[in-house]
């Protein structure tokens, strides 16, 4: 179980790191202000201070009730009941994303709604497999053919001649 | 009284079967654009431009316009059903439209949405009516200081409204500057934060964020609460439409300002999003029971949608009388107006009045064709949700995802999309604040660039945002929108105090 | 008349290129045309309009999908060129940024990345100033900057791009120093020049025309080296054709004109190129095309094989010259 206290310091950290990257960046431009105003950098580098800052803190005040032992930061952010929802859930969304970059949109979207159907939904074969096809017609029938918008494709469109 | 004249004369040219075909065709195509997020209309138009060229002006501004306005609602149906805006001005209408969906109140979400956003467009089509010639008169005395103070405006009424910790506040609204910074700088002419990134050269798109942050985070929500939609037992019956019409009166308020809002953002260049965030923000704050707003309050749907397309059809006056586009989608109608051999500008009104009024009169008669048609989708759109979680759970991320590509068909958008989800997700349950984010994306560039232009003007003095009354008054507006919650903390204090020591 | 002017120009290109008629390259996939502009910008509309062209001609087999890509001022497109290295089914529409932008940003590509194929017209650029403003003439207008440094303001689009590039030309020639306030691209300078926030821009004919007929601004000269083709009267019974060319009017700069340009991946067959250049001709002669270019006041004008290299080349150090001066090269 992971309590709310570790997921706001992670988070802040996370925020911490960025705000830092965009000062870092912005430093190339110049964050002064010359005859023309502020020069590039100026305007993303306090930006970046200023996330850098308030994510120190948010650092400080989670610390500090921490330690005066607020409730609310003991409680669960996500325990193995509801984190393994969410993983059940993610990953085959990540997945569909791997697959999309790899054997493209359509064979992606047929996989990730069979698999989504048949095995975490319980619904049959024909269903999945139905839904799967009739999404896919409808994306290439609309987007492909109507709009001339082209989704990722992989190795199998070409041996299909699509 | 010209212009009714004129009007007259417009309706006898949209006026025709062939017309309202089209206007009909455009506003299906334009739903279902508007539906499939990151396929916005900006997308739709320019894809059908080359369809026009063979078309005549009049015929070819009537589909492209139709397609507009059937985009700018089915936008707010992804917003109401799946918390996915289907367009950037509808982000603001999944604040309470999807609460409201998720209570069952799909049906009632979806025609107050597409009611006030009938009525906020036939108000923009009358104000383009009426004031045309004075409108684009004034639009003429905005330069760089005058925007900066129009998004300034925004921001102020935005900020402090949620009940947020500031810090995080802060860090949301900063990311979202941010992110906007990246890529291109047009002041400058260089290269910004894309870290030798090539996939960071156009920036960090603002639909990508959104289908992330709201729709994939949305899911991620819902899937780890373990919910099904709880809308699934909501009856679907057309008699509802009806009653939720009848209650539309019992918001003339709500409707008349978010109407002003609307109306004045888009003939100043702050556009639809901008428009839609600041009127909730307004209808928020002088709301009586503000503490309802997100959690599915009807005015909070209202609000927003009206002022969306009122400055959606607003926007057009400063295209047609300007060349100025008030939205994206405008600047790819604009780009059309001149290969058919139209020069948006002043004397266009008096050039060809046929295409002037006879798009002017199709606006009328496309937002009631629009209205029609989307009223009658509300029964099939809402009975989407009964269909099982399992089943539309996948499918809903499989459009995001779609979404998120056909946006501008890069690849890196779909990892992109992931990101911003799982970003949704924690930023939601340790509350921290989307919608700054969301807002200093879409309107942080525009304010940076309007500032760094103003300076250049004044080099480097700031007095120049006081230079002359227009910029004046608009600032003194922002710092009282941007202050009134700390002096009404105060003086809520104050009386706090005061009732205390009676007791 | 059309089909001999097409065979002729087909022969003349064939004998170009050194094949023969059996030997025609043609494509075998659908064509992606790559927009180095977001939707609606000025090289959007040029590509859609030879799509449309194209299509309706029917002078390809193969069907035509338009992408765009404009971030990074268009850097975004040739990047995504470069990508498609030696897929002659990719042709990137662009401009002189082509060549131009790896010189001022640190980008992805190096303009050896790309395929030379064709320019289909050149846009000019004209000195505007505010419709009731008090020049007569470019001299005028001139002197009175020279006379206030820094005092005058001229607008255009973002910065380091072709106007900034124009106003350094300018400036070099005849000692006038203005500021210089970068806009989002020129309908914004055209309209802000109108209301009289700045005092003159640069713009394309097609971005301030607007404006003019409502006589809100008047063009002083333009940066050609002949007058423009005389079309109809706009303002004040006054129409491209009457416009002085800069150098009569007293600024020595001969031209400054923007080409309208095609190119492909690097590593693509020869045979690809000229079947792409024969396609783009054929486009160049229809009735639309014409009619585009009239309504622009765009110079019809269209370069391939080495007359498009050379007029790169020489384009191309034209306004190197004035980056290095201005020190916004990269490093």
């Amino acid at each position: 179980m992971i309590t709310r206290f570790w997921a706001e310091i992670g988070t802040a950290i996370l925020t911490l790191v960025f705000g830092l990257v965009i000062v870092k960046g912005s430093l190339e431009f110049g964050i002064g202000w010359d005859s023309s105003g502020p020069q590039p950098g100026a305007f993303p580098f306090y930006v970046g201070a200023l996330v850098a800052a308030a994510s120190l803190g948010t650092l400080a005040l989670t610390l500090g009730k921490q330690l005066a032992g607020s409730p609310v930061l003991a409680e669960s952010f996500i325990d193995a009941e509801r984190g393994r929802r969410v993983l059940a859930f993610l990953l085959p969304l990540a997945a569909f994303v791997v697959l999309s970059v790899t054997l493209g949109m359509y064979v992606a979207t047929i996989l990730y709604l069979v698999f989504a159907m048949r095995f975490q939904g319980g619904y049959g074969w024909l269903a999945s497999l139905a839904t799967a096809f009739l999404t896919v017609a409808f994306l290439y029938l609309s987007l492909e053919k109507f709009f001339q918008i082209g989704l990722l494709k992989g190795p199998l469109e070409p041996l299909l001649g699509l | 009284m010209d212009n009714i004249a004129n009007l007259m004369h417009g309706f006898e040219v949209a006026l025709t079967a062939h017309h309202i075909m089209l206007m009909i065709a455009g506003v299906l195509l334009g739903v279902l654009v508007g539906v499939l997020p990151g396929l916005g209309a900006p997308n739709g138009v320019s894809l059908l431009l080359p369809l026009t060229f063979s078309m005549d002006p009049v015929s070819a501004i009537i589909l492209l316009a139709s397609l507009y306005w059937g985009a700018l609602f089915g936008g707010s149906t992804t917003s109401i059903l799946f918390n996915i805006p289907g367009e950037p001005s509808s982000v603001a209408t999944t604040f309470d439209g999807h609460p409201m969906a998720k209570q069952g109140r799909a049906t009632e979400a979806l025609s107050f949405a597409f009611l006030s956003a009938g009525f906020g467009a036939l108000c923009g089509v009358i104000l383009i009516t009426l004031l045309s010639g004075w409108v684009a008169s004034f639009a003429l005395r905005f330069s760089s200081p005058e925007y900066f103070a129009v998004y300034f405006m925004t921001f102020a009424s935005f900020i402090g409204l949620g009940g947020a910790s500031p810090l995080k506040t802060i860090v949301s609204m900063g990311i979202g500057f941010a992110l906007a910074t990246v890529g291109m700088d047009s002041v400058s002419g260089n290269v910004r934060l894309t870290f030798e990134f090539d996939v960071l050269l156009a920036g960090v798109s603002f639909l990508i964020a959104v289908i992330g942050l709201f729709g994939i985070g949305e899911l991620l929500l819902t899937m780890e609460e373990g919910l099904k939609f709880e809308g699934v037992a909501a009856k679907v019956r057309i008699g509802d439409v009806l009653r939720t019409a009848a209650k539309m009166p019992r918001y003339w308020l709500a409707l008349l300002r978010s109407s002003l809002i609307g109306i004045w953002m888009g003939i100043t260049p702050g556009g639809p999003t901008a428009a839609s965030f600041m009127s909730y923000a307004m209808a928020k704050r002088s709301s009586r029971n503000p503490a309802k707003f997100g959690k599915g309050e009807p005015e909070g749907v209202i609000a927003p949608e009206t002022a969306d397309h009122a400055a959606g059809s607003s926007a057009m006056l400063p295209m047609l009388a300007l060349g100025i586009p008030g939205s994206a989608t405008a600047a790819v109608m604009m780009g059309g107006l001149m290969i058919w051999g139209l020069n948006p500008g002043p004397t266009l009104f008096t050039d060809r009045p046929d295409f002037v009024w006879g798009l002017i009169a199709s606006m009328y008669l496309g937002n009631i064709v629009a209205v029609v048609i989307v009223l009658a989708t509300v029964p099939l759109f809402a009975s989407i949700l009964r269909i099982p979680f399992s089943i539309i759970g996948p499918l809903i991320v499989v459009i995001c995802f779609i979404g998120a590509f056909t946006a501008a068909n890069r690849e890196f958008d779909i990892w992109l999309a992931l990101i911003f989800g799982l970003v949704g997700y924690v930023f939601k349950k340790l509350d921290y604040p989307i919608a700054p984010l969301v807002l200093a994306m879409v309107i942080g560039d525009k304010a940076e660039d309007a500032f760094r232009q103003s300076m250049i003007f004044s080099q480097g003095s700031l007095s120049i945002f006081w230079s002359n009354a227009l910029v004046g008054t608009l600032m003194a507006i922002g710092l009282v929108l941007l202050f009134m919650p700390v002096i009404g903390a105060g003086i809520r204090r104050l009386r706090g105090l005061g009732q205390a020591r009676t007791v | 008349m059309k089909t001999i002017a097409i065979s002729a120009a087909l022969a003349g290109a064939l004998t170009l290129g050194g094949f023969s008629a059996a030997q025609a390259w043609e494509p075998t996939k659908p064509v992606e045309f790559v927009v180095t502009s977001g939707a609606g910008g000025g090289t959007d509309n040029f590509a859609r309009l030879v799509q449309s062209i194209i299509t309706k001609h029917k002078l390809m087999e193969q069907p035509i999908v338009v992408v765009n890509k404009g971030g990074g001022s268009g850097a975004e497109g040739y990047v995504y060129g470069k990508g498609a290295k030696g897929d002659p089914t990719h042709l990137i529409f662009g401009t002189n940024n082509a060549y131009l932008l790896p010189y001022v940003a640190k980008l992805g590509y190096k303009f050896t990345d790309l395929t030379p194929v064709a320019a289909m017209a050149l846009d000019e650029f004209l000195l505007w100033v505010k419709g009731d403003a008090p020049y007569a003439d470019a001299k005028a207008y001139i002197e009175a900057v020279k006379a206030k440094p820094m005092g005058f303001k001229m607008g255009g689009s973002q910065s380091k791009d072709t106007d900034q590039t124009l106003t350094s030309m300018i400036q070099d020639a005849t000692g006038a120093k203005w500021i210089y306030v970068p806009f989002q691209g020129g309908s914004a300078a055209a309209v802000q020049l109108a209301g009289g926030h700045i005092d003159s821009n640069t713009n394309n004919p097609n971005e301030n025309i607007g404006q003019w007929k409502a006589g809100q601004v008047k063009p002083l000269c333009v940066f050609a080296p002949e007058h423009l083709a005389k079309g109809d009267p706009i303002h004040d019974g006054k129409g491209w054709g009457d416009i002085p060319t800069c150098k009569s009017a007293g600024i020595p700069i001969e031209s400054f004109r923007m080409p309208r340009t095609v190119w492909m991946p690097a590593d693509v067959p020869a045979d690809a190129v000229t079947y792409y250049a024969n396609v783009l001709e054929k486009v160049s002669q229809t009735p639309e095309w014409k009619e585009f270019i009239k309504r622009t006041a765009q110079t019809g004008k269209f370069m391939k094989g080495k007359e498009f290299t050379d007029f790169v080349a020489k384009d191309d150090a034209a306004n190197k010259k004035v980056f290095e001066e201005e020190g916004w090269v990269v490093k």
